[in-house]
């Protein structure tokens, strides 16, 4: 099995979904507002390939989407790839009950229809936002801005965590070139001797 | 002295080097032949006493290699609760096909490098494989026939056969082990206990002193997974205590991944004080629920 500190720092990578951006806990049934309803689902689609605007879609995924589900464990997320890169990259975002105001008004600045997105059950309604040709910390701001998603700070020992890994791998860059200096000086030793062993050779053909 | 220095990092012996100078000078006669043949001791040829002990010339069995699969010290290692592990793999597995996306155990055993591996089918309470279809060939109208359709075969009768020999089929399903085989146990009386096998069966073995195999579909509950583990482990000890009276084969470890996951070293807890809410973690329940 693969060693054990490479585990150990691999596993140190779960910071990354405690924190970062899209760490934020959407408003549930108790937290909810009159403003903001409880966020019951998200749903993601977008093609494939990045041309056409679809890049910010995928790193949505990849970047804010396991925070918002590590933070909201009960927040059915599904994401869809399509091959139609002319299609949508949309996000559908389900409330219990109403749509928040500003959800309204940012997924009617843009209107898209995505038919990959479950249609919402009895007490749920859907926002569209258009997310195509955006970048994914746009996305993010407007998720947040029309669901309410409180940000989460990282606690102190997350705090903690993260310096110490930067600081390994601030280290890790004065190493690197530590150790590529030894490699060539050893490189040049070895190319010196194959060149003087050759001046030899010729000089005893001679 | 010797060995206990030899137990420790290099940097730490370094430390303790000042501290056990003075009991070398130490002018206790009766003690001092014995640090003195410690002393000696060191990088010569052991003695029968500390073979193995101290860094010396390596002996036979050195340079053959240990005999054990090296099991670190897991006292360092962060350990989680089952349903804390779920969360970070649903986490890191968001927006995955629910039924495609597997979790997997990893169980370290404690054992040695020769002897015998553990090898074996089991089935679980939940089924983890779903896509498995099975086709038995016997006579329509057979008790074998009623019993394969209720255990779950998809197709049942002897007309499959002929049809399946003119599509050459036969090539393709059996160097994938698809076809009956008295070997696998697939040419049976007992048909029925032998489909459910094969519908919710999962083949391991163990390799290097792992044994890995997916337990759980990512759409499984926090009891579902627990069910399907606790099966698993009772199996594996079951298989280790039933391999030899010489072997001694412990599970050492428990490691639960996921197809895209990293492995998250469990600590025998199911859950612990931070865990979400049982339901926030069941694929199965349609609507939200909060903890």
């Amino acid at each position: 099995m693969v060693n054990l500190f490479k585990r150990m720092r691999k596993l140190s990578t779960t910071l990354n979904v405690r924190t970062g951006l899209g760490a934020a806990l959407f408003p549930t049934p108790k937290t909810a507002t009159k403003e903001f309803p409880a966020v019951t689902r998200l749903h993601l689609t977008y093609a494939k390939r990045i041309e056409d605007g679809h890049r910010g879609a995928r790193h949505f995924w990849r970047q804010c989407l396991p925070r918002l589900k590590y933070h909201n464990p009960g927040v059915g997320i599904t994401v869809r790839q399509t091959d139609d890169q002319a299609g949508p990259a949309a996000l559908t975002i389900y409330f219990s009950e109403r749509l928040s105001s500003t959800a309204a008004a940012i997924a009617g600045a843009n209107q898209v229809v995505d038919k990959h997105a479950p249609a919402p059950v009895e007490g749920e309604k859907a926002a569209v936002v258009n997310v195509k040709n955006l970048e994914f910390n746009e996305i993010w701001n407007r998720v947040q801005a029309s669901t309410g998603a409180q940000e989460l700070k990282p606690s102190a020992e997350d705090e903690a965590e993260r310096k110490r890994l930067e600081a390994i791998a601030a280290r890790a860059v004065g190493d690197r070139e530590r150790i590529a200096r030894i490699q060539q000086a050893k490189k040049d030793q070895e190319r010196m001797l194959a060149e003087a062993r050759g001046e030899v050779e010729k000089l005893k053909s001679m | 002295m010797a060995s206990y220095g030899a137990a420790l990092p290099t940097v730490a012996r370094s430390i303790l080097a000042p501290c056990r100078l003075p009991f070398r000078q130490m002018p206790m006669m009766p003690m001092v032949p014995a640090f003195t043949g410690f002393q000696q001791s060191r990088g010569m040829k052991n003695k029968a006493k500390d073979k193995g002990k101290g860094k010396g010339k390596a002996t036979k069995a050195d340079r053959r290699g240990a005999k054990d699969f090296q099991q670190k010290d897991l006292k360092d290692m962060q350990q989680f609760a089952l349903c804390d592990a779920m969360r970070y793999i649903r986490a890191v597995e968001v927006g995955r096909e629910p039924a495609s996306t597997k979790y997997e155990v990893h169980i370290r055993l404690k054992s040695r490098k020769d002897g015998p591996v553990i090898r074996n089918m089991i089935r679980f309470p939940h089924a983890v494989q779903t896509e498995s279809r099975i086709c038995v060939i016997c006579a329509p109208g057979s008790k074998q026939a009623k019993d394969a359709l209720a255990a779950g075969a998809v197709l049942v009768g002897r007309t499959i056969l002929p049809a399946m020999n003119k599509a050459g089929l036969g090539r393709i399903l059996g160097p994938r082990g698809l076809m009956p085989n008295t070997k696998n146990g697939t040419v049976t009386e007992d048909v029925a206990n032998r489909v459910q096998m094969l519908r919710g069966g999962t083949i391991y073995r163990e390799r290097d002193a792992v044994i890995r195999l997916p337990i759980g579909q990512l759409g499984f509950s926090p009891e579902q997974l627990r069910d399907n583990l606790r099966t698993t482990i009772e199996q594996v000890k079951k298989d280790a205590a039933g391999l030899n009276d010489q072997i001694n084969k412990q599970i050492y470890e428990i490691v639960l991944s996921s197809t895209h996951g990293p492995g998250f070293s469990l600590n025998g807890e199911f859950k612990s004080e931070n865990s979400p809410r049982l339901l926030c973690l069941d694929w199965r329940v349609k609507y939200h629920c909060f903890f």
